[in-house]
């Protein structure tokens, strides 16, 4: 193709060059996204009505911190989905979640351990739990929908990150919504099923990244 | 090495594409053809280093110049332009080898396919189009306008309304030069077989 031919390109595209809206920073949209989510998950929590033993759970340390990282990890996912659309900014906020979700899962391990020196091996049975999947996925599809419908107006210059950062984001406050209106405390079904399902989750986010975030066309009629 | 005085140029050349790009943005016609004119060079040495055995770099670069304009929106001018504009380009570059070597590695380079027996016609359409050569031969008799057309939009995979963009013929006219072309291409291969 002839240099000329992109120089006739980019006198189409100026000519074209209708004002456009510029996107938000990333931490307003984050903020954004946050504030709509968790007002949803605690409207889900309050119809369900939370677990009769939430005094005593909210005084255990192991449980608070549980819960607070799992807010955080949805928080800093969510950060990150909008920042990895956002073409130019370092590739390090990707990561931002993983120092929470691995807080999350020494939590969780934490609480592993503690059943297994309390029960010995009958505190690590993995007993059929299925359910908890269906429940994450409900809780989490209006804030999924939220945030793919707001990663959409970014850029599809990491497509695979983008959608799987945002699926993490609305998992992880599907599961904690679960945590708070469902009663299992065996830290082992906790860790397989529910940590567990948020990492299926957002694995299927992130499979279908190329196909959720196209490059959009260039509309010139 | 870098000079305090290339530092100096390149710190105003930064500044200058922040201001034009704003400009654009703000719906300024006459700064982003400037600052498109601008970058082109760069462009299209940053294609040339990332994917040295680029079929045509001009192809990939204007992919790269439509990608820009689609999403102008995401450029923050609070932030540098030059990263935002190279994570553009350096994304449409992998999109552009990948799609180079899925087409490669669909395509087999054999005169018959071991299905069918010479002097028989092919059993089905796909055996025909599997024929690399015989394609490129048809291809090559089409007119100038209907090659165009169809390595546009078939093999690049631009939408109508880019492929118009590139070559400033109307969507209606680039569909009906497709539709001659394909009808074109498969009476050439099946007089061939």
């Amino acid at each position: 193709m002839s240099a000329m031919q992109t120089e006739e390109l980019i006198r189409r595209l100026a000519g074209h060059a209708a004002p456009v809206r510029r996107l938000v920073h990333p931490g307003w949209r984050t903020m954004a996204w946050f504030t709509l989510s968790i007002a949803y998950t605690a409207a889900v929590v309050f119809v369900n009505g939370l677990r009769p033993d939430i005094t005593a759970r909210l005084a255990e340390p192991r449980f608070v911190i549980e819960i607070s990282s799992a807010v955080l990890t949805a928080l800093m996912a969510a950060a990150a989905a909008f920042c990895a659309g956002s073409p130019g900014r370092p590739v390090w906020e990707r990561f931002a979640p993983l120092p929470f979700l691995a807080l999350w899962l020494a939590s969780l391990g934490d609480g592993c351990w503690r059943d297994w020196l309390r029960l010995g091996a009958a505190g690590l049975t993995v007993q059929q739990h299925f359910h908890c999947f269906p429940v994450i996925l409900a809780t989490g599809v209006p804030p999924a929908v939220l945030i793919f419908v707001m990663i959409r107006r970014g850029s599809p210059i990491a497509p695979f990150a983008t959608t799987g950062l945002a699926a993490l984001a609305a998992a992880a406050l599907g599961a904690v919504a679960l945590r708070l209106f469902h009663i299992q405390d065996a830290s082992i079904m906790v860790l397989v099923w529910q940590f567990g399902s948020v990492l299926a989750l957002t694995g299927l986010g992130a499979l279908f990244g190329r196909r959720l975030l196209p490059w959009p066309t260039a509309d010139l009629g | 090495m870098t000079t305090p005085r290339s530092d100096e140029a390149k710190l105003a050349r930064e500044q200058r594409w922040q201001a034009l790009m704003r400009a654009a943005q703000d719906g300024d016609g006459a700064a982003y053809a400037r600052l498109l004119s601008e970058i082109l060079p760069m462009l299209r040495r940053a294609v040339a280093y990332k994917w040295p055995r680029a079929p045509d770099v001009e192809d990939v670069v204007q992919e790269i110049l439509l990608s820009v304009h689609t999403v102008r929106h995401t450029y923050d001018p609070a932030r540098p332009f030059m990263p935002w504009l190279m994570t553009i380009a350096a994304r449409r570059t992998i999109d552009a080898v990948r799609r180079g070597t899925r087409r490669n590695a669909n395509e087999t380079t054999v005169d018959v396919m071991p299905e069918t027996f010479p002097g028989d016609r092919p059993k089905i359409e796909q055996e025909t189009s599997d024929d690399q050569d015989a394609i490129r031969r048809a291809m090559a008799q089409l007119p100038d306008g209907q090659r165009r057309a169809v390595e546009l939009t078939k093999l690049r995979g631009l939408s109508l309304q880019e492929a118009s963009a590139v070559t400033g013929k109307s969507v209606a006219s680039l569909k009906v030069s497709v539709h001659r072309a394909v009808k074109a291409m498969r009476e050439l291969l099946e007089r061939k077989s």
